[in-house]
This record gives C-alpha cells, structure tokens and sequence, in this order.
C-alpha cells in the first residue's frame, strides 16, 4: 500500500522523466560548451597567427627601408606610418620618433611579441598593444598592433556564448518539466484507476488514446489482463453457483435419507443405507474432481512423464469400453495406424480418453455407433449420435457447464473440463466438430 | 494378525479398529507420529496403517524413519490428500499401498489382507477354488460346477481376483485397479458392465446368484449356495 499511496503524490521533479530531463540538459549544457570553447580556441588561434604575420610583414619592410633609405628618409617614413598598419617607434639616438613616446623594458625580439598597455587621450584611455622589437642599421624599432579590439570581440562572443548555454538549460528544463508533468499525468490516471480496480470495480479499463504510444500499449495489455480475469471471476461465480446447485440435490436426498432411517425395518436397513453411500460418494467424487480439475489447471500436479504408445492406449480404451457400449446395443469400433509415441502421464491422459468415450456413449444413444480412430497423432472419437449444436462447442469444455438442463444425467460436470486441462497440459489439442449427424473430437499430439 | 494403526481422528480408530477386530485381528493403535514411530520400531507387527497427517510426526516422516531402521513391515497408507501425485510420493517413501479418506472398510479390509499375505511366503497357488468354481492359473481354465467357462482375458482378471477374496466385499476400485493398470475413478459403470458381462456366464449355467452384487460398496464372490 504505501508504495501505490506515494505514486499519487509524487512531485513532477520526483519522476523519472524530470530525472531524464536533467541528464539531458546537462548533456546538451556540455556539448553547447564543448563546441564555444573550440571555437574560442579556434578564434584566439587565428588571430594570434594574423598578428604574427602582420608584425613579421612589418618587420620585413622596415628592415627593406632601413637598407635602402637613409636615416633622415627612415625617420619620415617612421613618423608617417599610417597608425592603422602598425604602430611604430624608432630611437633615434636619444629621441624616440614615432607612434608611441616610450618603449617599454623588456621587450622581445620577433618574431617574440609581448602584450604592453598604453595611455591615450581618447575616450578609451587604455589600450592594448602586441608587439616587438626590430634590430635595423639605424638601431632598434618597435613595431606592434592594437589587439584590444580583439579582446572585446572575445569578450563578446563570450557573453553570447553564455546566453546561449543559459537558454539551452533553461528552455530544456522547462520542456522536461512540462513532458514529465504528462507522463505523470497518465501515471496517476492509471493509478486512481487501479485502486478502482483493487476496491473491487473489475469493469473499469484504462484509456487508450489515439497516439499508440508505449503508455497506450500497457494499457492495452493491462485491459487485456483485465478482461481475462474478469472472465475468470464469472467463471468462478457460475461454478460457485453450479456447484451449490450439484451438491445440494444429493445432499438433500441424503438428509431426508436420514432422517426416514430410524423407521426403517431391519430388513430395509442395509439397503437404505447403501442408497445414502451412494449419494455420498456422488458429493465427494464432484469434490474430488473439482479439486484435481484445479490443480491440473493451474499446474499444481506434476506429471509422471512417460513414454506412451498411443496405439497401446487406444486398445486399452476399446477393451475397457466395449462391454459399456454393448449394454447401450451401441457398435463401437477401433481403428489404429502407425504406432506413435508420446510423453505424458498416463494415468491422466488415459482418464481424458476414457472421458471423451464415456460421453460418447452416455450421449449418442442407444444403437448407435462409435468409432475410435487413430492415426498418426491424432486420436478421433467419432459418433453418430445427436451431436452438439455448434454454439455450444465452445461452452462444453467450461466447468460445470451441462448442456441437458435438467442435470438428470448423473455426473460431476467436470468431465470435459477435465480432459481440456489434461490435454492442453500435454500441449495436445482438441477440437469438437460435426460427423453430420454426430460428434467428431479430434485430440491432435 | 498383527497390525498397528497409526492415526490421530477417534472417529476413524473406532471405526477401523472395530472392523479388525469383527474380522478376527488384532489392533492396536498410536495416535500420534512419535509413538506410531516407537511402536513400530520396538514391537513386531505385521502390518501398519499409516495417516498422513498426524500430530508431532508427519506420516511420511515416520515411514522414512522407519524404513530407515531396515524394517521390512508392509505399511498402507491412509490419506485425505487424493491426488495422483500425493498417492506417488506415498508410495515412493516407502509405503506399499494408499488409499484415500473417506474409504469403505471392507475396501482396507481387502488390501490389509493383500499385504499381511505377501509377507507369509505363501507357496505360488496354481489352482483356485471356491465352492464348485475351479480355476486353473496356468492353463487359465475355468470351470463352474465341472462345465467349462469361455472367458474373456479381462472377465478372466476379475473373477481371479474375485476368488481370491471370497465372500468378502470388493470394491469397484479395487476391481478397477486389478485389472486395468489405470489408477482414476472412472465415475462410471465400466466394472458394472464387466460384472455383468461374467455373470450372464454364470446365470446360463445357473449359478448367477453367486456374484452378489452389495449397493453401496461392490461386489461379493459367495462360496456356495
């Protein structure tokens, strides 16, 4: 109980689902991250390598003009490059011409390059610069390039980065939230019904929707399950009935047997009393089979396997019955073929035999014949006797089921129940159809 | 004979002990598994009856114990479990025979007796008789006040067993068991039908009344008229 009791208050963010959902976000959270640090580093790697190659073809032609200009033409040339290229500073003996008025300590030579801040006047005062030195005739050069546009480009590509991971979390957790919500939807709905059921409301069934997903088809199985045990409490409840209504006749017989007993003469005595015997020994026999009927049903009893001739079997069964269908002036006849082999129990799946020809000659009638065929695998008992309507073919097999409504055919009314549950434990199958006039069951090994 | 019945319901001791004792044997009785088990070990008897469940003791319990002690004494036992694999599993711990409760005397009667015989190393009978019927088990002979009967190999089964047991009272059971290796209840008049078959042999000779026919219980083979 406390276990189905919980189901019904579980929280959203309880469910599997939720848990699902939250290993997904996790896993896009890594993937989306995965991706924008590559291409962070792809980013950072390229423009590293066009600042190289920016300096380094700035080396070159600095190292040109110092060759072939002279020291008052390099030094225009310094003054006037264009800031946009490169930013250049010479140290003309104790001056500094150029773009910058320092030169910061330590600087490298390039193809080395080192990041240095610098002051402006402008509205970004501090800027970033990347750069290095140059040895040249006319003494060392720095050259080097604004990479702080870079860094903000970086910065922001940062920040959408971010963004992007953030929604993803967000929209994939809420969409789990949502998902798991109706899931668990479902869930409770199946469970209210359940306890529905469990209260005792057998006829209830769970939706199926139109979307045929795996939910749709538990329940599907579930009704399924459902509906046979339903069937099987009716069943019961008929059998319940039947057997109140079977035991009752002989119960009552015995009770007013009884009660006339004391005013029997010594005479009488003996003969009433066998007469009650007779009656008990009724009761018990349907209690008896009722009771072997269930457990070879539900598999209680364990078969004595052997291997059997169906042939041997069909003899037995001819010998044994003969005598019985001369006392009814009817012909029984047997027919057997190839001697097969067979596992089962002997004992249960002669006394299914012996059943199924027991009713043919209790049924037939008298003068008529009887035959039992073997062939192969196949046993058929044949009559041509009234036969049984074909809308009862089915409805003979059920338990206590007797098609002579009066009952006055003494019998337990387990007897075709019985052979069913014996032969379909020796997955052998039987079938009922018409000889025209008469009855054919077929029993197929 | 000896016999000792283990068994724990008064109503069914009384009932079995007086039979035995009507019949000329001696009874004497243990209610309960651990004295069954400490008569039967220390005293000699010639046959037990055994129920399957009993009080301190299971009955299959007791037979183990007690074959365990190398004792040969047939042991029949008596149980409300009916089913076919109950009445194996007796049989397979050691019992020799089974039957069922509720059960009619003269049916225990008839298989008491059958297992108290076997331990007397009676010499093989080749000849039955019972008043002026003859039966010759090697030739299968059968004569009924000096004609001979034809008879069929079953109506053959039944009257031997009849004769072996005369004037007592045979169940349809035990007929049924006799002569058809099945072990079921046919719920049916099969052995009737046998029965009857036999007897019309005897009426044309005019001995029909000697298979007696008890309602309620079976069938009696009577000695004479």
């Amino acid at each position: 109980m406390p276990a189905i009791a919980s189901v019904k208050g579980i929280k959203p963010y309880q469910s599997s689902a939720w848990r699902i959902t939250i290993i997904f976000s996790a896993l896009v959270t890594l993937i989306i991250g995965t991706l924008l640090f590559g291409m962070y580093r792809q980013l950072m790697n390229e423009q590293e390598l066009q600042t190289d190659q920016h300096l380094a073809s700035e080396k070159a032609r600095y190292q040109q003009m110092a060759m072939t200009l002279d020291r008052r033409s390099f030094g225009i040339q310094v003054k006037t490059a264009d800031p946009n290229t490169a930013l250049v500073v010479w140290r003309n003996s104790f001056d500094l011409v150029g773009a910058l008025s320092f030169i910061p300590d330590d600087m490298p030579m390039l193809p080395q390059t080192r990041e240095f801040p610098i002051l402006t006047g402008g509205p970004d005062k501090l800027h970033i610069l990347t750069g290095g030195l140059v040895m040249t005739r006319y003494g060392p050069v720095l050259i080097a390039t604004r990479t702080d546009q870079l860094g903000t480009l970086i910065e922001r590509f940062i920040n959408v980065a971010i963004t992007a991971l953030m929604l993803a979390i967000v929209l994939t957790l809420a969409l789990g939230y949502l998902f798991s919500k109706a899931i668990l939807r479902r869930l409770v709905q199946y469970n209210r019904l359940s306890r529905l059921i469990e209260k005792g409301e057998y006829s209830t069934r769970l939706p199926v929707s139109w979307r045929q997903d795996e939910f749709d088809m538990l329940a599907v199985k579930f009704n399924g399950v459902l509906d046979t045990l339903e069937n099987n409490l009716t069943a019961v409840r008929g059998a319940t009935d039947n057997i109140a209504h079977d035991l009752r006749t002989p119960l009552s017989h015995l009770r007013i047997g009884l009660e006339q007993l004391p005013d029997k003469t010594s005479q009488e005595l003996p003969e009433a009393c066998a007469i009650l015997t007779e009656e008990l020994d009724h009761c018990l026999a349907t209690f008896d089979a009722m009771l072997s009927l269930t457990r070879i049903e539900e598999g209680q009893q364990t078969l004595e396997l052997q291997d059997l001739s169906i042939k041997d079997m069909c003899e037995d069964l001819f010998e044994m019955a003969e005598a019985m269908a001369e006392l009814n002036q009817q012909t029984l006849l047997l027919s057997t073929g190839e001697d097969i082999k067979v596992t089962g129990d002997k004992y249960l799946l002669f006394q299914a035999l012996f059943n199924l020809v027991d009713n043919a000659i209790k049924y037939a009638g008298d003068g008529a014949t009887i035959e039992i065929v073997q062939t192969g695998r196949e046993i058929q008992i044949r009559d041509n006797g009234p036969g049984i309507p074909s809308e009862a073919k089915d409805r003979v097999f059920e338990r206590l089921v007797r098609l002579d409504p009066s009952r006055h055919n003494k019998g337990t009314g387990l007897g075709l129940s019985l052979v069913k549950a014996i032969l379909v434990r020796h997955n052998a199958k039987v079938t009922l159809s018409d000889n025209q006039p008469g009855l054919v069951v077929r029993i197929n090994f | 004979m000896k016999i000792l019945l283990v068994e724990d319901d008064t109503t069914t001791i009384e009932y079995v002990v007086k039979g035995f004792i009507e019949q000329g044997h001696n009874i004497e009785t243990a209610s309960d598994g651990h004295q069954g088990l400490l008569l039967a070990t220390s005293m000699t008897y010639d046959l037990v009856i055994l129920d399957r469940m009993l009080p301190q003791l299971d009955g299959l319990k007791l037979l183990a114990a007690l074959r365990a002690t190398g004792s040969q004494t047939p042991v029949l036992i008596l149980s409300a479990l009916s089913h076919v694999d109950e009445r194996v599993k007796g049989l397979r711990a050691g019992g020799d025979d089974y039957m069922t409760k509720p059960f009619a005397f003269s049916e225990l009667l008839v298989r008491a007796e059958k297992l108290m015989q076997r331990g007397l190393s009676q010499p093989t009978e080749t000849k039955l008789s019972v008043g002026n019927l003859v039966m010759e088990l090697l030739t299968r002979k059968v004569t009924l006040d000096g004609s001979e009967l034809m008879l069929q190999p079953k109506e053959f089964q039944l009257l031997k067993y009849l004769m072996e047991h005369p004037n007592q009272v045979v169940s349809r059971t035990l007929l049924f068991e006799a002569v058809w290796d099945y072990h079921f209840d046919p719920r049916t008049n099969v052995i009737d039908v046998h029965i009857a078959k036999l007897r019309r042999k005897f009426e044309e000779l005019g001995f029909g009344e000697l298979i007696e026919t008890v309602r309620g219980a079976g069938y009696r083979l009577r000695e004479g008229h």
